[in-house]
This record gives C-alpha cells, structure tokens and sequence, in this order.
C-alpha cells in the first residue's frame, strides 16, 4: 500500500504536468475543483449521477474484486437540515452507498477519501476506476456545493473495530482534513464501507438515469444484491441470482508495447534490479532473458546500465529511444490476460434474461487480445423478445470493466459496430425488440475522456466486437429462421383449419348416393371433420425451436376452430 | 319448394346430374378417409390453356390442370368454396330445385367463424361479390364435365325462337308456330326440351333483336320454312346450347345473320366455335358447322364476278365509318386461326381498307321484303355463305 500510494503521488503531478504549462502551480485537488466538468459533475444532474456512480463503483471493487458476493446498498436521501438552511430547496441531497467488501483501514480512510490520486487501484489491474479520483471528486463537488464533509464508516475482515471519519479535502495543500473520528467495537462480523456524501444535485432531472445505471449493475453483476432507495421512499431490490462470480482479476505487470516515457522512469526509480537487461526481466511480462538480450543487442543499448543511472539527463534521448523500441519491437509474446476477469457468457445471459425476460438470449466471451500492450477482452450479449419493447436500432447496453456506460453513446466504439450492422442479414427487421450488450474488460480502457462514458475507436477493439456481435448475431439468426418457419406453420394451419366445419358439412352432403339421400347427421360431420383434423395436423409439421415447447399441431389446429358452431 | 318433377326429361336429368357429382366428390371424400391430402383436378380455365381444334372446328380445352389442394395454403378457401357450392347444387338437385346463379350465391354465403393463435375470434366470409361465386360455379361445371344447364341451374332468358316445329317442356308442348306476335323465350335449360314436329329446313339465327321482330311479322319462317333464333346480341347459353341441339339433332343448316363488323363477326364465331372465355363450354354449346350467312363486305363492295347488294348512293347512304375500336377488333380476330380461311381473310381485308361497316337494319330499310324476300333466300340458294 505503501509504495501504491508514492507511486500514486508521482503520477498525479507527472499527469499534472501534461495538462499543460499554466496549471504547474495549482494543486491537483485545486486543478479539479475548477474543471470538475472534466470528471462527470458539469451540473447538478450529472453530478447527483456520479457521485452515486463513483461510489456504487468503489463498492463493486471492494466486494467482487476480493471473491466477496456483494451487497450494496444506495439511498439518496433529501438533506433536510440543508433545505432549511436555504429555503426550502428539493436540491440537497445525501448519497449513501454501503458495502460488505473489504473495509479501508483507519489509518488510510482519510487518504482514499481526502487525497487526490491517492488510491489502492494504481497497480495494472483491471479494475472499474483507473484515476482514483472519481470518489475525491465527488467529495470534492461535495464539499464545494454543500459544504459538508465526507463521511465514512469502514471496518475491515478481522479487525474488532469500526472506525469513522468526517473530512475535507484541503485544496490548496490536496491533503485531508479531518474533522471528527469515531472508533466502535463491533458486535456483528460486519465489514465493509459504508460513504456519505453531501451535495447539491437534481434528482428529477438524473431520477431515469440513476435508476437505469443502477439495472444495468444488475445486469452486468448478477452475483450482487442491490437495494437502492430514492428520496421519495421508493425501493428497487435487485436479488442475487447467483454465487457464481467472475474470477476476480489479479495485479500484472506492465506489457513493454504498453509502456510510455513518464512510467518508465517511475518504474526505474523504485526498481530494485540492478541493470536494465533485469528491469526488463523482473518489471515486465512476457519478457525473458534471452528475449531482453536479443532486444537490447538488436536496438544497441548496453544491458549492463544501471537503473538509475537512465534517468540522468545526459541519458535522457537514449531513454526515450529505449522505450519507443520497446513499444514496436515484434519480438516480444503477446500479454497476458489471465489478469483479466471478463464476466463470462453465463452471467451475462443471466442478467439479461432477469431484466429483459427475453425470448431469446446468448452470449459469447472472446479469446483474449491486446492493443498497444494492453490486453483486453470483448464480450457481447444479445437479448430478443419478452419484455423489450420494439426499437428502431437496436437497445446498446455498454460496460468497461463491468461499469455501465450511460451518457455519450453515440461516440463510442460499440455504438459505430452495432449501428453499422447489416441487421436484415440475421433476419432482425426494425423495429425489433433487441438488446446488445457489449462489455469490454482490459487493464486499460481507452475512455474518450476523463468522463470515462465512451469508448475510442481503437481498431482491434473494434474488430473484436464486431466479430462478437456477429458470431451472436448468427446464432439469433437461427433462432429467428426457425421462428419465423414456425410462424408460418402456424399461419398456414389456421388458413386451413378454418375452414374444415365448412368442408365437412359440404362433404357429409356429397358422400350420400343421391337414390338414398337423406340430411347428413351431426355424427357423420363430426366424422369427417376429425378425420380432416388429423390429415391437416399430420401434414403440417411445427418446426422445433430449442428452448420452446413444441406444440401439438393438432391441439393448434382445433383451437382454431374450437367452440364454433356453423350458422 | 320440394314438389314431384313434372316431366321424365327433368328426372332423368336431375338422376344423371347428381351421380356424376356424387361420384366425383366421391372421390375426395375416399382420400380423407384415407389419410390422404386430398385434391381437385381441374382443366385450367386460361386463355393459354385455350385452344382451336380444327378437326372439330371448335374451341377447347387443353391438357393444362390446376391440382387445388386443401394442403396448400393460396388454395384452401377455392377448394372449401367449390366443395361447399358443389354440395348446394347437390342438395338442390335431390330436392328438385331450380336455383339460379344468384340464388347460389346467397345459399352458399355465410360468415365462417374461427379464432386466430391467440384465440381472438375472426371472421371470413365464405364469398363475397357474385362473381367470386360464379368464378366458382364454373370450377364446378369444369371439374365435374357438366355444365350449368346439365345441373339444372337457371340464368336470365335471353335468346328466343319461331317457326315451323312442336316442343315439350315441363310436360306442355309448344307449338312455336302459334306464338302471335310474340316467341317461345329459351329456356335455361335448353336440354330439357324434347323436338316433336319439325316441318323446317333451315334455322337463321339473327345477332339483332330487332331484326327477328321484323321478320317475325313477316312470317318469313313460315313461307321459307326456317326456324327463327335469335340471341339478342351477345347469345347466352342456352340459346347456343339449342342451336347446337338443332343443328346436331335435326341435322338442320344453320346460318347467321349479322351486322357487318367485327362485332357481329364476334357473334357468329361465338355460335361456331365457342367463347375464348369460357372454352369449355364449347364441346356442348358451339355449331362448328354454323355458317355465316352475312352480311358480308363483298355484299357491300361486291368482289370479282359478284355484284353487290348495295348501288354507290345505297354506300353513301348506309355506311357507318369503323371506329378505332372496330379496327383493333379485327386486327384481333385476324390472329385466330378460325378467321385464316381465304374467305375471311378476304372480309378483314376489304374491312380495313374501306374501314366500313354496315348494320343489317340499313339493309331492312332498303325494304323489309328486299331483306326478306330477295337478300336472305338469294344467299342461301346461291350457296353464297362462309364457313
């Protein structure tokens, strides 16, 4: 944890840095207070949306991440004391979400809240938030628009306490300020976190939002339970559907393609190899010792340098050489991906079916593949019939490492493949009622922007969920061809049965000889009409679909002309 | 309306009628019984599957058939519609009716009651307009070889005769000498008529009404010893139905008399050689030895030897210039193989150069006895007809 956060530190003012010349004064708190748009909280709207966001997230990677079946709890609730204050206004609000996951111990609770970029998730490892600054910013939106502070309670697994803080973040200085503690003996096995955050929002506005950020959670995380109560009192309950859960992902070290000058020499700082040929060894994946040697022969630079000695100045063109070569060298194995934890087609067909009640769903989770060093994984759900309602492209449900993505949707990588789909090919005629749900697992995500709501059109993400979408599409297109066969099975039965009352009365007539002819008896129609019965169901076969009950011809060929009497 | 058949004709047909029905419904109903798919076979009553046959010098069917199946979907309601009008003509057969097509197409319409898949009531008439109905009478006649007349089904009189010859029908005989100024109407059932005294040589049929009448009041039957048809323009059935009878039966000449136009020339082939429409009537309804009498384009213009029936200021007078229409008809009837002899071809010549035609009443106005006395006889002693 320790090193995380020095780690952490550094990044912040490196990433500080690149924002540009004119902020190299300000602190990093400070930076985002005054664009905090560049988080997600331009507005009330967003902000209520966010924040609800950042922590809901937060709790997902306390529980899931850890092998722990969550249950998270989220209550927006109307700030009364506020309102007084301020005559009376529905717009202060109170956002608790509460997790059973693995607690914040005391002594880091006012960093992980109060500190800008400090955060447990810089190491590489697919994770929902990647800046560690989604929950300060919100505490920071707090603090600014109610001027209350954070509160947390947070108890870890063993430990016989819970402990509290209340605090602002300083930020001129971007350190916590701690304004009260509190320390509990614990009588039940409780852990987990449990985060307050005051602030000015509009829930009418964010209300359809929040409740559909909220279902598509429970879409992507089936495993987890979640109550979400608004201030009106209402309460949605998201059972758990099951104990199965993703593996959790696991921390990996840094791909060479994926590396850039800046974490280079972070990582030659807190190294402990003594040459470059061992950094490349031990700080790397998928870089052996006979590879590191071969690369450094081949771009000809001395595997014996030291570490530190790389980031003198004097040195400083031929480490930027070095990772340039490091970035397009061929030689090195593709990364791994066994640190990602893609959903996986089961859970994926859960959600979706709970949510939807579709007719039809499957799903399919890609082989593993990589971008510019980072490994990634693509999968792709697609839901048809019940309770979605027709639309005229198809609904897009889109995730990053299992967060729903909800605004921006038509800049993102999902939307230009599904939209550019030849639908007609797999039989889908708009309007249908079809979902895509589209979910892309990597140690990095290529957001747009600090938002993290859209996906850049990075070309071997956008291949692979286009094959994904396609290889689901083309089982739905079976489905649908079956359907569509049944359809007309059934069509042509009741075209035809209709009119077996008619044929037996008119036949029953022309079967008496005329030299005996007498009215043909209600026994002789009956007669005759079960046998037309029989000949048109055995000759008209119901294809089968799998999934579906296959019915009885013949039970559908009478309830057509069931109960009806001839005038 | 079940009463004892009058007459021995109208039993015996209505015994004969009802067999065949019975027999080839029969036929369907033994397929159901045993599990099969079952079918109707069906000539195809197309204007494609219509053709001339030379050797009997009529139109008919050929060999194309339509299988109508219960199995198959853009058939079932023609098959449920012919199996129900089949079995309302049966049922009025037994029960000694005489429907007409109108009145087979109320007993027949009714609305048929179902429910759909998710178990919503429907409804579907079982025809709607008459023509759909008739469409269907004629799916009857062709499948079962009979036609509306064999199965006893009335439609409007039209045609009417006079002349020197005794018929039963419904049990009365007729002496179609003594009719006044007025004439036996056709009866829809031509076939129930039984021929006793006949005392003429010859049947003229005239297209026009009008013309009948006229030579109606001059007895021109009587002294030329004829027969006088006439269909009133376009004939209806049974009016081509008797001639035929006449022709085949009494062995009498038949000869027509038209305007001359294609319109008229329509008629007399309609009498010989049957409807493009409805070609398979024509083995029992057309005259392939009809002949046409006129009036012709060379007793107009007259041609080589002949002189013509009418003098230049006759022409100028009588004359009625042919309309595009007129035109297109003949090029039409130019096609037909049954218009390619020289003699017609020579009449659709003379047509469409001169683009003249003449109706019978200018030649009636030239004098009725001209018409009666000279025009008609003449052409027939003379031998001065077409085939």
């Amino acid at each position: 944890m320790a090193r995380a956060s020095s780690v952490a530190k550094q990044t912040g003012k490196t990433g500080e840095a690149r924002k540009g010349e004119r902020y190299r004064e300000m602190s990093v708190a400070e930076f985002f207070a005054r664009n905090r748009e560049l988080a997600g909280f331009s507005n009330p709207t967003r902000a209520l949306y966010q924040t609800v966001r950042e922590l809901v997230e937060n709790a997902l990677d306390a529980t899931d991440t850890h092998g722990i079946l969550p249950f998270i709890q989220v209550s927006i609730t109307y700030d009364e004391e506020l309102e007084a204050k301020h005559g009376n206004a529905k717009k202060w609000f109170r956002v608790t979400v509460e997790d059973n996951g693995i607690g914040v111990p005391p002594t880091v609770i006012a960093n992980a809240f109060g500190r800008v970029l400090f955060s447990s998730k810089y190491v590489i490892r697919q994770t929902r938030g990647m800046y560690g600054l989604g929950v300060k910013a919100a505490v920071l939106y707090g603090q600014m628009t109610a001027g209350k502070p954070v509160e947390v309670y947070s108890s870890i697994g063993n430990s016989e306490y819970v402990y509290s803080r209340k605090l602002y973040i300083d930020t001129e200085k971007n350190e916590p300020r701690i304004v009260e503690r509190g320390q509990w003996r614990k009588r039940s096995g409780w852990h987990g976190t449990r985060v307050t955050i005051t602030l000015e929002g509009d829930w009418s506005r964010a209300k359809s939002r929040i409740l559909e950020y909220i279902k598509r959670t429970a879409i992507i995380a089936p495993y987890a339970e979640i109550v979400f109560e608004t201030p009106e009192g209402q309460v949605f309950v998201f059972p758990r559907l099951t104990n199965k859960m993703p593996p959790p992902p696991k921390e990996a070290k840094p791909h060479p393609h994926g590396i850039d000058v800046n974490q280079m020499k972070l990582l030659l700082q807190s190294t402990n190899a003594r040459t470059l040929l061992q950094v490349l060894v031990t700080e790397f994946q998928s870089v052996g010792k006979i590879t590191a040697e071969k690369f450094l022969k081949q771009v000809g630079i001395p595997p014996d340098i030291k570490p530190r000695d790389l980031l003198r100045k004097e040195y400083n063109d031929l480490l930027v050489r070095l990772v340039d070569s490091m970035k397009s060298y061929r030689g090195f194995r593709a990364p791994k991906s066994e640190h990602l934890s893609p959903i996986g087609e089961d859970l994926i067909k859960l959600g979706l079916k709970r949510m939807f009640e579709p007719e039809w769903v499957d799903a399919v989770t890609r082989p593993p593949r990589a971008y510019a060093g980072h490994s990634f994984i693509v999968e792709v759900g697609i839901a048809y019939g019940g309770a979605l309602e027709p639309v005229q492209e198809p609904l897009l449900l889109r995730y990053a490492n299992k967060i729903p993505l909800l605004y921006e949707e038509r800049e993102d990588v999902a939307y230009k493949v599904v939209s550019n789909i030849n639908w007609k090919i797999y039989r889908v005629e708009f309007p249908a009622p079809i979902a895509v749900l589209v979910h892309i697992a990597s140690t990095k995500i290529p957001y747009k922007g600090v938002g993290k709501e859209s996906i850049s059109d990075v070309p071997e993400i956008e291949s692979e969920i286009r094959t994904a979408v396609q290889e689901v599409a083309r089982r739905l297109r079976l489905f649908l061809g079956r359907k569509a066969r049944e359809a007309e099975a059934r069509r042509k039965i009741i075209t035809i049965a209709k009119y077996i009352p008619e044929i037996a009365r008119g036949l029953a007539m022309l079967a008496k000889p005329p030299e005996k002819w007498s009215p043909p008896s209600e026994d002789e129609e009956r007669r005759l009409m079960e046998a037309l019965i029989k000949l048109v169901s055995r000759n008209i076969e119901i294809p089968e679909i799998p999934g579906v009950d296959h019915e009885d011809p013949e039970k559908v060929v009478r309830s057509v002309i069931e109960n009806i009497h001839l005038e | 309306m079940s009463s004892v058949p009058s007459d021995k004709v109208d039993v015996e047909a209505r015994r004969r009628a009802a067999k065949v029905i019975h027999e080839k419904f029969r036929k369907v109903l033994d397929d159901i019984l045993k599990g099969k798919p079952p079918k109707l076979v069906i000539p195809k009553r197309t204007l494609a599957n219509t053709r001339f046959d030379p050797e009997k010098g009529i139109l008919v069917m050929g060999e194309d058939v339509i299988e109508r199946e219960l199995l198959n979907m853009g058939e079932a309601r023609r098959f449920m519609q012919t199996i129900l009008m089949a079995s309302i003509i049966y049922q009025a057969l037994i029960e000694n009716e005489y429907p007409t097509i109108r009145d087979l197409y109320y007993r027949g319409k009714h609305t048929i009651v179902y429910r759909d898949l998710r178990g919503r009531k429907r409804e579907e008439n079982t025809w709607e307009e008459q023509a759909e109905s008739d469409s269907v009478i004629r799916d009857v006649e062709v499948y079962t070889g009979m036609l509306r007349e064999d199965m006893l089904i009335l439609s409007k009189e039209k045609g009417k005769v006079v002349g020197r010859m005794k018929i039963r029908s419904g049990g009365d005989t007729i002496d179609l000498s003594k009719m006044g100024h007025g004439a036996y109407a056709i009866e829809s059932t031509p076939d129930l008529i039984e021929f006793l005294d006949v005392d003429a040589e010859f049947v003229l049929v005239v297209e026009k009404d009008a013309v009948f009448q006229q030579l109606h009041r001059v007895k021109f039957w009587d002294k030329y010893k004829a027969l006088l048809v006439t269909g009133a323009g376009q004939p209806d059935r049974a009016t081509r139905r008797f001639v035929r009878r006449l022709n085949e039966e009494l062995k009498l000449p038949v000869y027509i008399l038209t305007d001359s136009d294609p319109y008229g020339w329509y008629i007399y082939s309609v009498f010989k050689v049957g409807s493009i429409q409805l070609s398979y009537e024509s083995m029992r309804l057309a005259t392939p030895k009809a002949r046409f009498l006129g009036v012709s384009m060379t007793d107009i213009f007259g041609w080589k030897g002949k002189k013509p029936y009418l003098t230049e200021r006759e022409r100028r007078n009588f004359i009625i210039k042919a309309k595009d229409l007129d035109i297109r008809r003949a090029r039409e009837l130019m096609k037909y193989s049954w218009f390619q002899t020289p003699r017609w071809r020579r009449e659709l010549k003379i047509f469409l150069q001169k683009k003249a035609k003449l109706e019978i009443e200018a030649l009636a106005s030239k004098g009725l006895k001209f018409l009666a006395d000279k025009y008609i006889p003449e052409k027939i002693q003379t031998g001065d007809w077409i085939e």
